[in-house]
């Protein structure tokens, strides 16, 4: 087989019409492919575990037994600790959700405040004329002393933009109230409905730890006779190419995390650790994901800070440094090496993941594609070997002649 | 049987004992490997893989017989084997290519050693591993010295 044999353009558009197609159908059953995607990803974290107690002299049945056994002990002693924190978080979740929001309404009106000072032609941009403000303003609200000029003079455009900000923070906070209002039942009776699917995923860990090797034989056991070499290939390089990707993602998840955790505690905001792991693990969701890990940070260092008015830049600083570090540093080392694929190729399928399966395309499409990448290049090969074919044909003639060897009377 | 109890017994592993690279194994370690082997079953004249192909592993024949031919020159160079002899055994070693074509010559039940299986197996059980290796290694460095002596021997009569 050769190694080098590049896949023609047939196998390639195969390849993303597989990957779009799979994509589609997952969506459809995401209840069924979350638990089963998190299986995998705690599966290749557990392996090495297994294979360390295997090689101390356990049986695989007791090795992951073991393992199994120490994980819930580590995640009771973890519930433990953490539970009572995010049950009494849970509790005061629409308040603390509404307060974010208008910490962010606060940071973008001051950001502009501030770059209209900075910049005049945004601020020429901003005002609008005073005949339209009042209609626009319900109410006249007593005007910012911050904003307010130092010599005490009526200055006309800076009452009016008083007055506007007052009035759009206002209509904001009703907006936010109401959302977190009508849909906290809904988000509540959401979280429901994927507790099933949360409790299937140590299940399946656990079968995937004991069975999988044997799945494997019995899966191989229905390949035909022709193809067996191969396709021992084939799922070799599936399961590494898997292995490899979910590892690397694991590694960069905990770099990121790392690094960021480093950065915020360095710049003094609560919790560092906790956030920077939570926005690490968002960032599995490509570029949507990043974005709004960053926003959370920035919205709790924005709320924690109220005083302070650069924090929230340092800390998009923070964010912006460590994606640089993450795109040119930490990804090459850990996943760029697992999937060898083309940049564009890659940005490419995730734009079309996206439009073709939402946010759950988004998360799905690097595994799947790598999957199917392979799967195809070598189902590909099979398809246009010969020699190969001939020898499968050949074999099913032996069978088919052995079949009916004596139904006929001589 | 005691107590009308079936016997667990894998007869297969009976015959794995009596393959060179595994005979120094306990019925224990052979249990192991066994799980790792995948059981293929070839009709007669079915042909198991072709010289030039890539060799994933090797094959250890449990039942029947397989002819291993290299085409020499003009002529055709065939081996036998029967049960519990093993071939295409290099491809354990490295990703080369086949050297011969093997073939079932009677209806034949063959057991297969996947290369990565086997580094996996150096991972978990190294001791099997390594038992498993020394064996092979001696196997290899015997049709080593056979290869040397029939090119003497050739050299010698042109």
């Amino acid at each position: 087989m050769n190694r080098d044999l590049a896949s023609g353009p047939l196998v390639w558009v195969g390849i993303i019409a597989t990957t779009c197609l799979l994509l589609v159908l997952f969506q459809t059953i995401l209840w069924l492919v979350m638990p089963v995607l998190l299986s995998v990803v705690a599966y290749y974290l557990l392996a090495p575990l297994v294979q360390m107690a295997m090689a101390r002299g356990m049986t695989r049945a007791r090795a992951v037994f073991f393992v199994t056994m120490m994980l819930s002990l580590f995640l009771a002693a973890l519930g433990v600790i953490v539970g009572p924190k995010i049950s009494s978080a849970a509790s005061n979740w629409r308040n603390k959700a509404s307060d974010y929001f208008q910490t962010g309404e606060k940071l973008v009106v001051n950001a502009e405040t501030t770059l209209s000072k900075m910049v005049p032609f945004v601020h020429h941009q901003t005002a609008k004329p005073p005949e339209e403000t009042e209609k626009t303003s319900p109410a006249p609200t007593p005007i910012d002393k911050t904003t307010a000029p130092s010599d005490g003079q009526p200055n006309k455009a800076v009452a009016e933009e008083a007055k506007e900000t007052a009035a759009a923070t206002a209509e904001l906070n009703d907006q936010v109230e109401n959302l977190t209002a009508s849909y906290s039942g809904g988000i509540a009776l959401e979280l429901l409905h994927w507790v099933p699917s949360v409790l299937l995923m140590p299940y399946l860990t656990y079968f995937f730890l004991l069975d999988g090797p044997r799945f494997k034989r019995f899966l191989i056991r229905a390949i035909p006779n022709a193809f067996f070499e191969k396709t021992l290939y084939l799922f070799y390089r599936v399961e590494d190419q898997l292995r490899r990707y979910f590892q690397g993602l694991l590694m960069l998840t905990a770099l990121d995390a790392f690094c960021l955790g480093v950065g915020l505690w360095f710049l003094g905001i609560g919790s560092p650790f906790f956030l920077a792991g939570l926005a690490a693990v968002m960032a599995w969701l490509p570029y949507l994901g990043s974005i709004a890990g960053g926003l959370l940070v920035v919205l709790v260092a924005a709320h924690d800070s109220p005083n302070s008015v650069w924090l929230p830049y340092e800390v998009v600083g923070l964010f912006i440094f460590v994606r640089l570090m993450d795109d040119f540093l930490f990804m090459p080392l850990t996943i760029g090496r697992s999937l060898s694929m083309h940049p564009l190729v890659a940005v490419l399928m995730i734009l079309l993941a996206g439009a073709v399966a939402g946010i759950a395309g988004l998360l799905l499409v690097m595994p799947v594609l790598g999957v199917v990448m392979v799967a195809g290049q070598i189902i590909g090969e099979l398809a246009t070997d010969e020699r190969v074919l001939a020898r499968h044909r050949h074999a099913k003639l032996l069978r088919q002649r052995r079949a009916r060897a004596d139904l006929y009377a001589e | 049987m005691l107590f009308g109890l079936k016997s667990l017994r894998n007869p297969r592993l009976d015959l794995l004992k009596n393959v060179v690279l595994f005979k120094d194994l306990s019925m224990r370690d052979l249990a192991v490997v066994d799980n790792m082997l995948h059981v293929r079953h070839y009709l007669a004249d079915e042909v198991i893989f072709d010289e030039g192909e890539e060799g994933q592993g090797l094959f250890i024949v449990i039942g029947g017989r397989v002819k291993i031919t290299r085409p020499v020159g003009v002529n055709q160079v065939s081996l036998e084997f029967g049960p519990g002899s093993f071939f295409g055994e290099v491809a354990l070693l490295d990703q080369s290519v086949r050297t011969a074509q093997a073939r079932a010559v009677d209806d034949s039940e063959i057991v297969s050693l996947f290369r990565s299986e086997f580094f996996s197996l150096l991972e978990t059980h190294s001791t099997i591993a390594s038992r498993i290796s020394y064996q092979l290694a001696r196997v290899l460095a015997a049709r080593l010295r056979q290869a040397i002596i029939q090119t003497d021997r050739h050299h010698e009569a042109s």
